[in-house]
């Protein structure tokens, strides 16, 4: 796998964190945590200076109101299908309504097709297979910047 | 593809991928005729279940489905006649 | 008319290279169908019993002689000389090949046509009234409204992969053409206090739950408009149900939220989301009208040419409208001769038609939901010629409203998910009824006909629906009475048990046996008498002395 932004190629930061590791708050740079594990943890982090990242389901992007993002450096969505249409007004909702500023990436099933309204809707990477990249740089390629949306 | 079958025979059946036109699976491949289509009884079924996921792996055909038979060994459904013999009306 | 600019042609014209770069995708293998399956929906491909299935949008049912003559080039060329005029102001080909349909777009992207989300759970073409700026009580225009939301919705990066199926309909006046009420937004041009703007219905639809749609907005400033659909589709897009397809669409939200709670939803994201550059200024919305002006018709105190002809006579009181500018007509095109699938058009009847636009019609046509054309803008004086040469073509068939003008599906005749064939039942119908006085004497009556429950034939709101049911491997009808899809939205009630193919006119001459028995003058039309006297009388009549079927 293979973190693509825009059309530039970069080697994957972060991973998942282990369960025994959690449970011994050992949150080192790179976790990537669940939004639950985020808000019991958020308190340690808010001191550190390390990079934590939370993943989504498709299916249960939830966030509440009084969850604070401002220490989180990556958001990742993980597609259980690219029919799951969900993750496109998350990603709205997250950069308007929660202020988020860091990295939202794209994982799971997604297809080369979506790229273009993945990155217009506030993502800005995507987890794919290395076998597949030509053909998502290729739509990117082919998108010439004229929208009907602002 | 259809499960439950409820049948005792059954052709298998699909959509060429390029034309969209139907087709029925024989010894040779795939046929627009029932003629030579291959008689699958109910115990063949997941065999050839296995063919067809081959078959459209191969980007020939989309949408295989098995197409009941009745007794007489002719098509049962309305729906599989039409597919097989095209429009009833006149346009 | 509208007329693409420099961006919308370099829009579609990329869409059809991206689909073309899709189609070998998937021709070599590197997508698979249940990818593909999505984007082809979403450039108007289906896949039905027979062949591929492509699906054309006419937005807000406008057409020009040349695009017309372009849609007759596609049928000789690609597919089997004729097309399918449908429900929602669109026209399919029924036999294309895949490899062909990118350099069908292409052709149609030569005439600023496309095909692009007719389908797919995405927002659709968007529908209106046929007779948009046309008749003196429209309050204003919907057609430039419609081009607005047309662009704002098309390759929304947002709401592409909805939960389902998203159909908007605008209309500019209270009569409703367009039947605003059965989707999934409905919005309606109004005036108040010397202001003109928006009331807007949400949730309705037909398919397995007819629902008539529910009033979300009393009054929208148009400025608003973009901003208050997208949060009405963000609400949805988010909250809608996936885990069942059955209820997926927007109605079932609606219901299961109550409109009140939706609304809420729906009022705290429009209050927090809204975004300043969706908003319309006056300056592009005048923009956007010049476009559909009309044409230059200098009003005259022409008459409607009489002739001694009966056919001629019952055509133009059947088929004619008066135009809101004096000594013209609004002519109104039957697709349902007799034998003919309703809304199917021969090649040649499209090349014919475009020729009689430009002699008659300044070079328009309009689509109607009813899958009838229409002539908007002819002279008074050309009349009885015009329908002369109609008459030439089998376009004068003089039965708008009327029995025989039924609303029907493919059915199953060429669609996949269909349990009964309907055109058969249609053209059973109009042989039925065929003669025009025996027509007229039953009046404005509606018959719509779906051969599934997915209701593509509208059947929960005709007057009359039939709906066809597989019953053991084989067809039964299934009547329901008092639908209507206009102002007066209704979902139509079920008479009782289904009837079998052979049975099914008889029971319909029934059904108008006990209408005429009711009917207390002339004029009182068939929905009417059945509102006054509700269902029972029908049933009692029905089922007397009816081999009732189980
Ligand atoms: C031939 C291929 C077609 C297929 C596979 C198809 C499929 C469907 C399905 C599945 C639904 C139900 C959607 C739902 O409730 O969520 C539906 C509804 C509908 N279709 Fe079709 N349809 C076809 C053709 C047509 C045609 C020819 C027309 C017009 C004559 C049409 C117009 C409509 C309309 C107006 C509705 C109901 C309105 C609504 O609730 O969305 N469709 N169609
Ligand atoms: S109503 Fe049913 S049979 Fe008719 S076109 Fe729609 S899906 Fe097909």
């Amino acid at each position: 796998m293979i973190i693509l932004q825009k059309n530039h190629e970069h080697k994957n930061h972060y991973k998942k964190i282990k369960e025994q590791d959690f449970l011994k708050k050992k949150i080192s740079n790179g976790s990537i945590l669940t939004i639950s594990q985020w808000r019991e943890v958020e308190h340690i982090i808010q001191a550190q200076e390390i990079d934590v990242a939370i993943e989504f389901s498709s299916d249960a992007c939830i966030l509440c109101e009084n969850d604070k993002l401002s220490k989180v450096a990556m958001i990742q969505i993980n597609f259980k299908t690219f029919k799951d249409g969900r993750p496109y007004t998350f990603a709205k909702m997250l950069r308007k309504k929660h202020n988020f500023t860091g990295e939202l990436r794209a994982t799971g099933h997604i297809i080369p097709d979506q790229y273009i309204f993945l990155i217009r809707c506030g993502f800005d990477s995507v987890e794919i297979e290395e076998e597949h990249k030509e053909t998502w740089l290729e739509l990117l390629e082919m998108d010439e910047g004229l929208y009907y949306q602002p | 593809m259809v499960k439950k079958l409820q049948g005792e025979a059954f052709l298998l059946s699909a959509n060429e991928l390029r034309t969209g036109k139907v087709v029925f699976f024989t010894k040779k491949g795939w046929s627009s005729s029932t003629r030579e289509a291959i008689k699958i009884k109910a115990d063949e079924i997941n065999k050839y279940e296995e063919i067809s996921i081959r078959e459209e792996k191969k980007c020939k055909i989309v949408s295989a489905k098995f197409v009941e038979l009745d007794d007489a060994g002719n098509i049962k459904t309305l729906r599989d006649k039409i597919r097989n013999c095209g429009i009833t009306i006149k346009i | 008319m509208y007329k693409y600019s420099d961006t919308d042609k370099k829009i579609i014209a990329s869409r059809v290279k991206q689909f073309e770069n899709q189609v070998n995708r998937r021709l070599e293998g590197k997508l698979t169908e249940e990818e593909f399956k999505p984007l082809r929906l979403m450039n108007g491909l289906y896949l039905q019993l027979h062949a591929y299935m492509l699906r054309v949008a006419i937005p807000y049912g406008e057409l020009s002689s040349k695009q017309l003559r372009k849609l007759a080039f596609i049928a000789d060329k690609y597919d089997r000389g004729y097309g399918h005029f449908t429900t929602r102001q669109n026209i399919q080909f029924n036999w294309p090949k895949l490899p062909d349909v990118p350099e069908i777009l292409n052709e149609l992207s030569l005439v600023e046509m496309h095909a692009i989300q007719t389908s797919g759970n995405c927002i659709r073409n968007i529908s209106s009234d046929h007779l948009a700026g046309l008749t003196i009580n429209e309050i204003e225009d919907p057609r430039p409204w419609c081009e607005i939301i047309r662009k704002w919705s098309t390759f929304h990066p947002e709401f592409s992969f909805l939960p389902r199926k998203f159909k908007i309909a605008v209309i500019g006046c209270d009569e409703d053409r367009a039947a605003m009420l059965v989707h999934d937004i409905g919005i309606r041009i109004i005036k108040r206090h010397c202001q003109v703007g928006f009331e807007i219905f949400v949730g309705g639809g037909q398919g397995r739950t007819p629902i008539i749609a529910k009033k979300i907005k009393n009054f929208l400033p148009k400025k608003d408009i973009l901003n208050y659909l997208e949060a009405i589709l963000t609400t949805y897009n988010q909250e809608g149900r996936r885990d069942n397809i059955y209820k997926a669409r927007i109605k079932i939200l609606v219901q299961e939220l109550g409109i009140e709670r939706f609304k809420s939803l729906v009022e705290e994201n429009f209050s927090k989301l809204s975004n300043k550059e969706l908003e319309i200024d006056k300056k592009s919305i005048e923009e956007i009208f010049q476009y559909f002006r009309l044409p230059p018709l200098k009003s005259s105190s022409d008459k409607i040419p009489l002739e001694d002809n009966q056919e001629y006579k019952n055509w133009i009181k059947q088929n004619v409208i008066p135009h809101k500018i004096k000594g013209f007509s609004i002519v109104q095109i039957s697709l349902k001769e007799p034998k003919k699938p309703p809304g199917d058009a021969t090649s040649n009847q499209m090349k014919a038609l475009a020729k009689f636009s430009e002699d008659f019609s300044f070079s328009e046509i309009r689509v109607t939901h009813e899958q009838n054309l229409v002539l908007p803008h002819v002279p008074n004086k050309e009349l009885f010629n015009l329908w002369s040469q109609l008459k030439k073509e089998n376009l004068a068939t003089p039965n708008l409203g009327l029995i025989t003008d039924t609303i029907c599906c493919p059915g199953m005749d060429y669609c996949a998910l269909a349990t009964a064939r309907s055109i058969p039942i249609s053209q059973k119908i109009s042989n039925h009824f065929n003669n025009y006085c025996k027509q007229k004497e039953i009046g404005n009556l509606k018959i719509k006909i779906s051969g599934c429950i997915n209701a593509c034939g509208h059947h929960h709101v005709g007057n009359i629906g039939i709906l066809g049911l597989d019953r053991r491997g084989e067809e039964f009808y299934q009547i329901t009475l008092g639908g209507s899809a206009k102002e007066d939205a209704a979902i139509g009630e079920i008479v009782g048990p289904s009837f079998s193919e052979t049975d099914l006119i008889d029971a319909i001459e029934k059904i108008l046996n006990t209408y005429k028995k009711h009917k207390k003058n002339k004029g009182e039309d068939f929905l009417s008498v059945f509102r006054r006297i509700g269902i029972k009388e029908f049933k009692k009549d029905l089922y007397d002395n009816f081999t009732e079927k189980s």
